[in-house]
């Protein structure tokens, strides 16, 4: 095993940060589409990620957005229930759809 | 676990990005989006930067900024996983933990990082495995980045060897996983995880506190991240907090499920029949970008200009960049920099010439490495699912007047 190296400096070193306070992360409102199932978009989706992860994906087939909440279920832990997704699929196709199933 | 309160906030400013248009037709590769605009909100530390989400932050970095080896601290782009960041961490109190097959386990604070190590420094490329991904058709599952996911920047820090060796691994040592300090709205999201093995890990890799000379921005990984130079950025964790050695690989969405590309020789596959097998992304391939003129750039018939821009690749080297005037037809070498801040970091390129033609130019760059790769154009570029590892020849067209 290499010997680890261990420097010894006379300097002490201060250890400070660039930013002294808590850092505030502005609060910013995306733009979306409203209809039916919008509620279930925003008592699902927003816990974890902001609109702009649904506006900025391009315009994508039932099938990518099926997709995408089923990720969001089994990797990510979102709890809906069957309902709940395809209410969010059937609003996610509606209004960021490309018009294609598949 | 309680409803994050964050989104009931009223919102500050509204200032979305929208969808650049493209009209090209469907299946082929383009050049990504390169019309969004750079938001009104400024995130901490940083200027307004194009904004594609608050929670977690998403920010890209402006063509324009391009032109230089270093992108400035408060320029360079920002890409989180979860929602929930630590907005505030004390550099007194903070350490880093080393634990798992280790023959003593350790807790290193800052201070002690700064000052019983080698402290070292290396300059080196950070590239989202996603840059780019709007230029491909159709269109591929993720945010429809354009090509400022990236930065490159001097990190300074210490060797993960040097701290593994200082704890001892232990024999059967093979993996080690490198956690963050992001959290996830649930308890039961999977926590950001990076596995490397350790036949990966040389000495250039490294755990930086500072990049350009400053502390880490807390949007870039305050106050430690990992630096794995070569490879795309989804292995380099932010707010690192703990470093686990194991002697098996864990099953981790992070690395199994996603920054993947198919497992074939040209890591591609059809939107209708996708690849069998993935593999993670890992190393970046040999790329340019324009940095000026810009498409909002007017150029004077007959002035001299100076194309500028970076290339880049895995830690190969960048041999040379060709530039075309002419939309493709003849290509000429442009002039390179000296290249002293190592194979890793950008080379930033110049290129002077006199426009003749009044009304549109269109600036087309091509980075070769020095094992011969050769950017390619953006149309022979094949699709991906997760539209990742776009390096298609850059492409600006300017007016003339």
């Amino acid at each position: 095993m290499k010997k680890y190296m261990m420097i010894t400096t006379l300097l002490s070193v201060l250890v400070f940060a660039q930013t002294k306070e808590k850092v505030e992360v502005p609060y910013v409102a995306f733009p979306i589409k409203m209809g039916k199932g919008f509620d279930v978009i925003q008592t699902n989706c927003l816990m974890c990620h902001s609109f702009g992860y649904i506006t900025n994906q391009g315009r994508q087939s039932r099938k990518f957005w099926r997709g995408k909440v089923d990720k969001m279920i089994v990797h990510f832990k979102a709890p809906m229930d069957e309902a709940a997704a395809k209410a969010s699929t059937d609003y996610l196709f509606e209004h960021y759809g490309n018009g294609k199933e598949e | 676990m309680e409803r994050r309160d964050f989104f009931k906030k009223a919102a500050v400013v509204a200032g979305a990005t929208a969808l650049g248009s493209t009209t090209l037709k469907a299946g082929i590769t383009q050049q990504p989006i390169d019309n969004r605009k750079v938001s009104l909100v400024a995130f901490p530390e940083k200027r307004p930067l194009i904004m594609y989400s608050d929670r977690p932050p998403l920010l890209e970095t402006p063509r324009d900024v391009f032109t230089s080896v270093l992108t400035p601290n408060d320029q360079f782009f920002v890409r989180w996983h979860m929602p929930d960041i630590p907005t505030h961490i004390n550099p007194d109190t903070f350490t880093i933990s080393v634990n798992g097959l280790v023959e003593k386990e350790l807790k290193i604070s800052l201070h002690d990082l700064k000052t019983k190590f080698e402290q070292v420094e290396v300059t080196a490329v950070l590239q989202c495995g996603g840059n780019s991904r709007s230029a491909f058709k159709p269109i591929a599952g993720g945010i429809q980045w354009g090509s400022g996911a990236m930065g490159c920047a001097t990190w300074k820090g210490v060797r993960l060897k040097d701290i593994l060796d200082h704890a001892g691994l232990k024999k059967d040592a093979v993996w080690i996983g490198f956690n963050g300090s992001e959290k996830a709205a649930y308890y039961e999201t999977p926590n950001f995880i990076r596995e490397l093995e350790l036949s990966e890990l040389d000495d250039h890799v490294i755990l930086a506190y500072q990049m350009n000379g400053e502390d880490l921005p807390y949007l870039n990984g305050y106050p430690l991240r990992l630096v794995l130079p070569g490879y795309y950025s989804d292995s380099w964790v932010k707010m690192l907090s703990n470093i686990t050695v194991t002697n098996e690989y864990k099953k981790l969405f992070f690395m199994d499920v996603a920054y993947r590309v198919p497992d074939n020789n040209c890591e591609c596959e059809t939107h209708e029949k996708r690849a069998p097998k993935t593999k993670p992304i890992k190393k970046m391939n040999v790329k340019s970008v324009i940095g000026y003129p810009t498409r909002n750039s007017i150029i004077t018939q007959k002035s001299h200009v100076v194309v500028r821009g970076v290339a880049w690749d895995d830690g190969h080297g960048i041999k040379d960049v060709m530039v075309s005037t002419d939309s493709g037809k003849t290509w000429e070498k442009a002039l390179l920099d000296d290249g002293k801040l190592g194979r890793y970091a950008y080379r930033t390129f110049r290129y002077s010439f006199k426009p003749k033609v009044l009304g549109k130019t269109t600036i087309m760059t091509k980075a070769i490495n020095k094992i011969g790769e050769v950017q390619p154009f953006a149309k022979d570029i094949k699709w991906n699912h997760g539209g990742y590892k776009y390096n298609g020849i850059d492409k600006v067209t300017v007016g003339v007047v």
